[in-house]
């Protein structure tokens, strides 16, 4: 399946987040939004999910959905959202209840994303018993459990130390490597775009507008953190993004 | 000094102001609190404090009026008033038995000829075949408290029917009244006043006459606190000549209708004063005419009657088995009758 | 140089603690246990008289007795069945109206002024007019109880769906969950917290209003025979009365707290 999006704008309350926003997102890619903080980045991925509804434009879905596809756009969160009161596998299973009645069913599923996520040690075990990095992997087993048409990934890495964030990045590359599937992936951390985006769309301050979709050669499971090329990459985002992120600073302190 | 006592009551704030500027005559007075209901058993305390008998006896009286007899009782026990006049209840006997209170003398009672309490039916219990006492079996029958004097009054006559009523507890004279206007109890016993202003409205039916059941019944008595009836029998004694005498001014105008009149219209006036004051005359002087009953002369005490009312208490476990009548009464002060 | 330093070298002094209290779980019942010394004590001494307290001997005597004839069991039984039927008809209605509330926009706004009308009315004060509608038996009696249980439990109930983490329903949403699946898997355990320290609340005012409950039209019950009790000046039985509620009070406290260590073990 791939997304359309068609001259999307959004506002909150008159004062215009996204600006005329226009990107294809074709199947089987990462696609990676990076933009100053402030710039609408969460809000466009809230659009394209379907959890608000955009003021301007439209978001179109366009071509047949994946096999078994329960939930063909599904959410992976900053702050993970899971259920505290649910262990691992119980919170995998909130995403499949209502769509799969049989409890065998939903059990054989659960195995099988727990075991891609290598959570299948700690079905049984408590969010809070978990680290922020394997309550991440919850989430991600949680969003494959629907077998997304597109996962809309919101920072998902942003709550996690530099460590952990390194061993995700490398577990989410070989998920896809293993399985590919198409995302969206929203970051502010650039080394994160350049390391898991096929694309990554640039975007300008508030009112968001897409600067420059810059594409990345070679295939994400191919890099390496200390890859020259990466690093010009992420050098050239870097410029695009200065002058944006200085200026959006300056506009919050004075703005208000 | 009868005007001057009576504008004391009236300027409730002025009361203390007042007090100051008569100055040393009311200091050489003897203060008393006396417990009240609002019924017209208690005339004699009004006509009494009205027809100035208590400052001639040197007493300057104020009155605490009370919803049910029992909460009197402890007031009575804790010091907060010297003498009250009340049916004798579970309560009482129990402060008695503490060594807090003691009934001194006697003052409503049922009289053959007079008519007394009236037992009454709801109207609903009355239609489904409640006309007679002898009925009350399986009934509900509303009473204050367990061990209050209705209670009594229930259990006697159903003894003497050889029937079991249910009794409920409603705490409250008005909770009672409204229960039995809607239905919700069967019976009740209550003083004539009552009974007959409810049945003339058409509220209840009455289906008899306590003192069928319970002859001679010392409905009231006046008791103190075991202090002043041991240690200030002066003052006591002071307070039952006065009592007395408005009592006999009660007896003559409105029970034994010899006073005339005018004597009568006079004390259903003065009465009016502190009963169904919320009332128009009118619309009083029924009731407060149909409710007179006998108040004992010279505030005699039925001792036969009080000893049956706490055997009652004792067989029903409500009072410690152990008390006498001389821990409850003490006989010395009026004429023991019965 | 170094005795120099040496000199002045001076211990940090120490700023902290306080400020924290602990468990100290013996202090409680030796409180508990000197207080009725005293009482036993002072009654046996007669520097407290009869009329004042009773003693606590006779009260535990009083107690015992009780349950020896099996009067206790008489009023113990239709009290609890009055608090079990009225603070489940009144939890249960509060925890769906708390809901409502805290998921529609127009339930908020019609009924939270309404809810705060009622709350500090005195429900004692309408026991008559329960009496008229509901009869002068059980059901009148239930119907104090849970009115008295309802509003508080309203109101915790809202506080806490209006406390559940938003991203968890925004969530549930984003895998396409039902409404009800929401409601039924997301809010309602998120407000549990909430709505189980309410029920604290709302189940010590059930204990009170028992006995106003049990003022009219009651032979039997805790609250009936505390009533007969002070109507009868019988001190012993009266604190025998009061002591079961307190009791009373301490298992119910005590079954909320298994509750919430059985619902909310997910917590700590």
């Amino acid at each position: 399946m791939e997304l359309d999006l068609r001259h999307v704008s959004h506002d909150y309350g008159g004062v215009p987040v996204l600006d005329d926003i226009s990107l294809t997102v074709h199947e089987g890619e990462i696609l990676c939004i990076v933009g100053p903080s402030g710039c609408g980045k969460s809000t466009l991925l809230r659009l394209i999910g379907g959890l608000e509804r955009p003021a301007g434009g439209e978001v179109l879905a366009i071509g047949p959905l994946p096999e078994g596809c329960l939930n063909p756009l599904t959410f992976v969160f900053q702050d993970f959202a899971l259920l505290p009161w649910r262990s691992a596998a119980g919170n995998i299973s909130l995403a499949l209840e209502d769509h799969i009645a049989s409890r065998r069913e939903r059990k054989k599923i659960i195995d099988g994303v727990l075991s891609r996520t290598k959570l299948s040690d700690y079905a049984s075990v408590l969010p809070r018993n978990l680290s922020g990095g394997m309550k991440q992997r919850v989430a991600i087993a949680r969003a494959l459990a629907v077998r997304p048409a597109v996962m809309l990934m919101d920072e998902p890495l942003s709550a996690l130390d530099a460590q952990t964030r390194e061993l995700l990045i490398e577990d989410f590359v070989a998920l896809w490597e293993r399985q590919p599937f198409t995302s969206v992936y929203v970051t502010h951390n650039l080394s994160e775009a350049v390391r898991l985006g096929h694309r990554v769309a640039v975007l300008s301050r508030r009112p968001g507008r897409i600067r420059e979709i810059v594409a990345i050669s070679g295939a994400p499971g191919s890099r390496r953190r200390t890859d020259p090329q990466l690093a010009e990459v992420e050098q050239h985002l870097w410029q695009l993004l200065r002058d944006e992120a200085a200026e959006a600073d300056q506009e919050l302190v004075h703005g208000g | 000094m009868t005007s001057l006592t009576r504008r004391r009551t009236l300027g409730l704030l002025g009361a203390t102001a007042t007090l100051s500027i008569l100055g040393t005559p009311a200091l050489a007075r003897s203060k008393v609190n006396l417990g009240a209901l609002r019924f017209t058993s208690h005339a004699p305390s009004f006509v009494a404090y009205e027809r100035g008998y208590f400052a001639d006896e040197g007493l300057d009286v104020e009155f605490r009026f009370f919803q049910a007899a029992q909460p009197m009782a402890v007031a009575v026990a804790s010091g907060d008033a010297d003498f009250g006049v009340t049916a004798i209840s579970g309560g009482l006997v129990s402060l008695a038995e503490k060594g807090a209170a003691k009934v001194i003398g006697g003052a409503l009672a049922e009289e053959p000829g007079i008519d007394g309490q009236k037992i009454l039916a709801s109207l609903a219990a009355h239609e489904s075949g409640l006309d007679a006492p002898a009925g009350l079996d399986g009934r509900t029958y509303a009473i204050t408290q367990a061990g209050s004097s209705f209670h009594y009054m229930g259990a006697k006559i159903a003894a003497k029917e050889g029937v079991t009523p249910r009794f409920k507890p409603l705490q409250k004279v008005g909770a009672i009244i409204g229960a039995l206007k809607t239905g919700q109890v069967d019976a009740w016993s209550i003083v004539p006043h009552i009974a007959k202003a409810l049945a003339g409205a058409g509220k209840v039916k009455i289906i008899g006459n306590v003192s069928d059941y319970i002859p001679d019944y010392q409905v009231t008595t006046i008791f103190t606190q075991a202090a002043i009836a041991s240690g200030d029998r002066g003052r006591a004694e002071a307070f039952l000549r006065a009592f007395s005498r408005g009592a006999a001014d009660y007896n003559a105008a409105l029970v034994d209708k010899t006073a005339g009149d005018e004597a009568a219209l006079a004390m259903v006036k003065l009465i009016h004063k502190y009963v169904y004051a919320d009332k128009p005359f009118e619309k009083a002087e029924k009731s407060i005419r149909n409710g007179a009953m006998r108040i004992n002369e010279g505030a005699a005490l039925n001792m036969a009657s009080v000893r049956d009312q706490l055997a009652w208490f004792k067989s029903e476990g409500l009072v410690k088995p152990e008390i006498t009548e001389n821990v409850l009464v003490d006989p010395s002060y009026v004429k023991i009758i019965g | 140089m170094a005795d120099e330093r040496a000199k002045t070298a001076r211990p940090v002094p120490y700023r902290g603690g306080g400020f924290r209290p602990g468990r100290a779980g013996w202090v409680a019942p030796l409180v508990f246990a000197a207080l009725i010394a005293l009482a036993e004590w002072g009654t046996r001494s007669g520097w407290i008289g009869s009329l004042t307290l009773p003693r606590p001997s006779d009260v535990a005597m009083t107690l015992w007795e009780m349950m020896q004839t099996g009067r206790l069991w008489l009023h113990l039984g239709p009290s609890l069945a009055r608090l079990f039927m009225g603070a489940l008809i009144g939890v249960s209605a509060g925890i769906a109206l708390g809901l409502v509330i805290g998921l529609f926009t127009y339930a908020r706004a019609a009924l939270v002024p309404l809810v705060a009308a009622i709350f500090p009315i005195p429900k004692i004060a309408l026991l008559p007019l329960f009496v008229i509608w509901f009869g002068i038996d059980e059901a009148s009696k239930y119907a104090l109880i849970a009115f008295g249980t309802f509003t508080p439990t309203v109101v915790s109930t809202y506080g806490a769906v209006d406390n559940v983490d938003r991203t968890l329903i925004r969530m549930g949403q984003s895998f396409g969950l039902s409404w009800g699946s929401i409601v039924r898997k997301i809010v309602l355990p998120g407000a549990m917290p909430g709505i189980l320290s309410g029920l604290r609340v709302s189940l010590a005012i059930a204990v009170i209003l028992l006995v106003a409950a049990e003022m009219l039209g009651a032979e039997h019950g805790i609250g009936a025979f505390i009533l007969e009790a002070g109507s009868l000046y019988d001190l012993e039985r009266l604190f025998a009365g009061v002591a079961i509620l307190s009791v009373l009070g301490v298992g119910l406290s005590y079954v909320i707290g298994l509750a919430e260590r059985y619902l909310l073990a997910w917590r700590t």
